[in-house]
């Protein structure tokens, strides 16, 4: 069974509009080398494994308060039984945000198509070549599957994000503006900044992040690229 | 300065010839003067200034003439004679004398340094010569507060901190006021002593002029907050056929006028709370508006809704751009009554996604909970009033609402728990005889001030006294007395052996504890005929006061209490009725169950959400506001972020870290709230830095052991580190 490796009780950021509970399982098949949370995909072991019933009772403690829970990690897709795992908080009438790097399209179109989940935040790590993904994830990666998950994203019913974190370096402005115009007219593509105090590669840690003003710069040209009308 | 002015070689030579020979011996007055040696002037002071005898003066002042004779000195200082003279009074065991013919000042020590190092005190001072004025005459005032204004037992109680009785500096004055701008809208600004006196305000810049004169003129005579009712409504009428370009500039004037600190008093800025609302409230409805000129416009309050809205949204609008570099705003402080009928207003979910982003992006929005039909005016860092059928009744005549708190007293909680080690029935006698002492500080005070008001106008309140509609500005007889508290939860764990938190039973104790309290402030208010109401004391330095003091009095016992960095003196106790700032609590719980307490809390209660660099969503916290408002008894909530502001380079960025996320300049200030209020962190005291170490932002955490361990020293803050990075 799904492991839990991590359990935020109440987030205020991480679903627009919901006081939601946050999940953390483990293992990743991505290494991507600004990862923050690599405890829980490399050495999983170290982390205390919160039993499901805990947190239930935590849940149903704030019922009146919690919409939903958020599923991240590590890369919830990859656990076989996360159907059930999700049928557990829906029972309870929660609502449920995945978050995935979109690895799994038919894990992905079955959570979709059981109404299992309400929305998916999708991480996307570079523009869609290889060579760039790879570099990103740290892993080499089959893009077929990740354009497969976009469309499904992209045609389907259930609210979603595209994600992306920016790391100077990794991935220049250009490549950002470039990925949103392979995603033109998505509903969303959220730029995050890295966070230096312990990334995977810890190289990183010496690498100056956008500051807030250089953020929005890119943030505003991006939703002006999605927002662009077809040709 | 002629200092050196006279010296008085005729009155020097008629004395000398009294008993001692001509002594060529200089006496450095406090009045700028040096004078000839006269031991008549022992005499007439002592004669003058106490109760003892003729005899023994005359000899008290032989005895010291014989001392400096004998000591060679050729200048003496006054203070030297003084002291001399009081060492004779205690050789003769006549203290109360002594009491009476001491002398206030500081050394020459302290006053070095204050003039040169700034105040810890009160994070709202700056450093400067006007702010070390400041300082001097409160450390005068504090003493004579000590000694002439509280009774021996009193001042002891204080000294000893069993209890802390607030702005002893500010003794002359009560301690905040609430009011209306219906007061200056309709009788201009005609204050007693004054150079000129303006009518009625035609226009709403010199409205706001009038206001922040008024404030300022209010300041000077109340040591803390100065709070305004329904601000957006009463400005209204001064709006319409305004542009919203010009509305905007108008609320821009208005916040930054109040958060820019070059105001009279010791260079503080003026604690200025303004109460806003989305709807008209309810007892505001009907009552006729006075607009331009201080005249009726001929509608009610009702008709202005748009206008009212439109101005609130725009300081909203103000609030979230920031200052001149993107900072919050410190004051004013905005308050927002969220009511039943603010749901029932249209427009009201905009309205709260709108404050709800300025509290996520600057941090700015108080929310205040009116449940039901209370109306309530807040003020100060919690302190609010519910208003009653009589101020409803003054609610038809809004110029009427003005309230003031004669004065702060916070009871050291966990004090009573070390004296009663463990045995309940002593915890409730201590708790019995600490509110006793609050009391007692209170009609002490309240004597004082209600004899400098007997002076009228020519005495030191006169501002207070003007009497412009049938009834003093103060109105004493609604005037409020405050019993703080301080440390429910360290009491709780000394007592019990569990923190407030810990189980149901201990938060019951707490509750009872609390409740108990009330229930004295209830009987003394009874038999008194005055309103004792509890607080939640923000307690900016008396959280470590206590804390000190507890490990100075009651080691090893507080040495396992006490929070904070005892090796690093940055202790403290936990705020009031708070929940520990440490404790990994999720803010549904936090205000769920701090909330608890709220209800017993008449003079208003917060809780803090402390949000680190996170930035929510304003939609999620809309959605939290909402459900804090119908799911629980909480009284009020601020969501606190955190920031770094570039000395360098100028720029403000989200989270307290090291270096500047823009420049890299090691050249940076922290700000955040440090109780209700934002400052700057460098000028925090020790126990709130211990404190400001220990809060738990409500940032992503995974239930390793290895996590980051945040820390913070008094001068550069680290920076935090959530494990997940949604921003």
């Amino acid at each position: 069974m799904t492991q839990i490796k991590g359990f935020l009780e109440t987030s205020f950021v991480d679903w627009p509009g919901k006081i939601a509970s946050v999940i953390f399982l483990p293992y990743c098949n991505f290494r991507c080398p600004y990862c923050h949370n690599h405890g829980i995909v490399l050495t999983p072991e170290k982390y205390e494994t919160i039993p499901i019933e805990y947190v239930l009772n935590r849940l149903n403690e704030f019922k009146e308060w919690i919409d939903g829970v958020c599923i991240t990690g590590g890369e919830p897709t990859l656990h076989p039984s996360l159907p059930e795992f999700i049928r557990k908080f829906r029972v309870q009438n929660f609502l449920i945000k995945l978050d995935t790097n979109g690895t799994n399209p038919h894990v992905l179109r079955n959570l979709i198509s059981n109404k299992l989940i309400d929305y998916v935040s999708m991480d996307v790590k570079a523009p869609l070549d290889e060579i760039r993904y790879s570099k990103c994830a740290g892993v080499p990666v089959n893009l077929k599957d990740i354009r497969e998950s976009i469309s499904l994203l992209k045609g389907g019913t259930v609210p979603y994000e595209f994600r992306v974190t920016v790391v100077p370096g990794l991935l220049k402005e250009d490549d950002i503006m470039e990925l949103a115009k392979q995603l033109v007219r998505a509903d969303k593509l959220t730029i995050q900044n890295f966070n230096t105090s312990d990334p995977l590669d810890p190289k990183l840690k010496h690498v100056k992040p956008y500051n807030e003003g250089e953020l929005k710069r890119i943030r505003d040209r991006v939703s002006k690229v999605l927002q662009t009308p077809n040709p | 300065m002629d200092t050196l002015k006279k010296i008085d070689f005729e009155n020097r030579k008629t004395r000398t010839d009294e008993e001692t020979t001509d002594m060529a011996l200089f006496v450095r007055t406090s009045k700028e003067d040096i004078l000839g040696w006269n031991r008549q002037r022992i005499v007439d002071a002592l004669v003058r200034e106490t109760y003892v005898d003729i005899d023994t003066a005359e000899e008290i002042s032989k005895e010291v003439e014989r001392q400096i004779i004998d000591s060679r000195i050729t200048i003496v200082t006054a203070p030297l004679i003084r002291e001399l003279v009081d060492a004779k009074l205690i050789e003769r065991g006549l203290e109360q004398a002594r009491r009476m013919h001491t002398r206030l000042g500081v050394p020459l020590y302290d006053a070095d340094r204050l003039i040169l190092h700034p105040n810890k005190e009160n994070a709202n001072v700056p450093h400067g010569p006007e702010a070390t004025n400041l300082t001097l005459a409160e450390v005068i005032k504090k003493e004579y507060a000590l000694l002439n204004v509280f009774s021996q037992e009193i001042g002891d109680a204080h000294m000893r901190g069993d209890i802390h009785i607030h702005d002893l500096g500010f003794i002359d004055r009560p301690y905040c006021s609430g009011q209306s701008l219906e007061y200056i809208k309709k009788f201009g600004l005609n204050l007693p002593n004054s150079l000129s006196i303006a009518k009625p305000a035609k226009h709403p810049e010199v409205l706001l002029a009038h206001m922040v004169k008024f404030a300022a003129a209010l300041q000077s005579h109340f040591a803390g907050a100065i709070g305004w009712d329904s601000v957006n409504l009463f400005f209204a009428p001064y709006l319409e056929g305004l542009s919203d370009a010009e509305v905007k500039q108008l609320a821009q004037m208005l916040i930054f006028e109040f958060s820019q600190q070059a105001v009279a008093r010791g260079g503080q800025a003026i604690f200025t709370d303004i109460n806003l609302y989305w709807e008209v409230p309810k007892h505001f409805e009907d009552v006729p508006a006075i607009g331009p000129g201080g005249t009726y416009t001929g509608k009610p309050y009702g008709y202005y809704l748009e206008e009212s809205q439109r101005f609130v949204w725009l300081l909203f609008d103000v609030f979230k751009e920031g200052d001149g570099v993107g900072r919050p705003f410190f004051f004013p402080k905005p308050l927002v009554h969220i009511t039943e009928k603010l749901f029932q207003t249209p427009g009201h979910e905009a309205f709260l996604d709108h404050i709800c982003d300025v509290a996520s992006e600057k941090g700015n929005t108080y929310f205040v909970f009116d449940r039901g039909n209370t109306a309530k005016i807040s003020e100060c860092c919690r302190l609010s009033f519910k208003l009653e059928t009589s101020d409803l009744e003054d609610a038809k005549e809004p110029w009427k609402m003005r309230y003031a708190a004669l004065q702060n007293v916070t009871l050291n909680l966990p004090r009573m728990g070390y004296l009663a080690k463990g045995d309940d029935t002593k915890l409730y006698s201590n708790i019995s005889q600490f509110m006793e002492m609050a009391v007692q500080a209170h009609l002490q005070k309240k004597a004082f001030i209600e004899k400098l008001l007997s002076l009228g106008e020519k005495g030191p309140l006169a501002l207070l006294t003007m009497d412009k509609d049938g009834s003093p500005y103060l109105r004493m007889h609604r005037a409020t007395y405050l019993i703080g508290m301080l440390g429910l939860n360290e009491l709780i764990e000394m007592h019990t052996g569990e923190e407030l938190q810990h189980s149901k039973a201990s938060l019951k104790y707490g509750l009872k504890i609390i409740a108990h309290m009330k229930l004295l402030a209830d009987k003394f208010s009874k038999k008194h005929g005055m309103r004792f109401v509890l607080e939640q004391s923000p307690a900016e330095s008396t959280a470590y006061r206590f804390a000190k003091l507890d490990l100075k009095y009651h080691s090893p016992e507080s040495g396992h209490i006490v929070k904070g960095n005892i090796s690093k003196g940055e202790v403290y106790y936990t705020n009031s009725t708070y929940l520990p700032v440490s404790l990994q609590v999720n803010p549904i719980e936090r205000v769920r169950k701090e909330g608890l307490f709220h209800p017993l809390i008449e003079a208003g209660s917060l809780t803090h959400i402390w949000l680190g660099e996170a930035k929510p969503s304003k939609e999620s916290l809309t959605n939290f506001v909402i459900k804090t408002f119908r799911g629980t008894l909480n009284d009020q909530i601020a969501f606190s972020p955190e920031f770094t502001t570039c000395i360098s380079c100028g720029k403000t960025a989200r989270g307290l870290t090291e270096k500047c996320t823009y420049c890299d300049s090691h050249e940076v200030e922290g700000i955040t709230r440090i109780t209700g209020y934002f400052t700057k962190t460098s000028s925090w005291n020790k126990g709130k830095i211990g404190e400001l170490n220990d809060r738990f932002r409500n940032h992503g955490f995974l239930q390793d052991k290895e996590s980051d361990v945040i820390n913070f020293t008094v001068k550069v803050p680290l920076t935090v580190s959530p494990v997940r990075d949604v921003r």
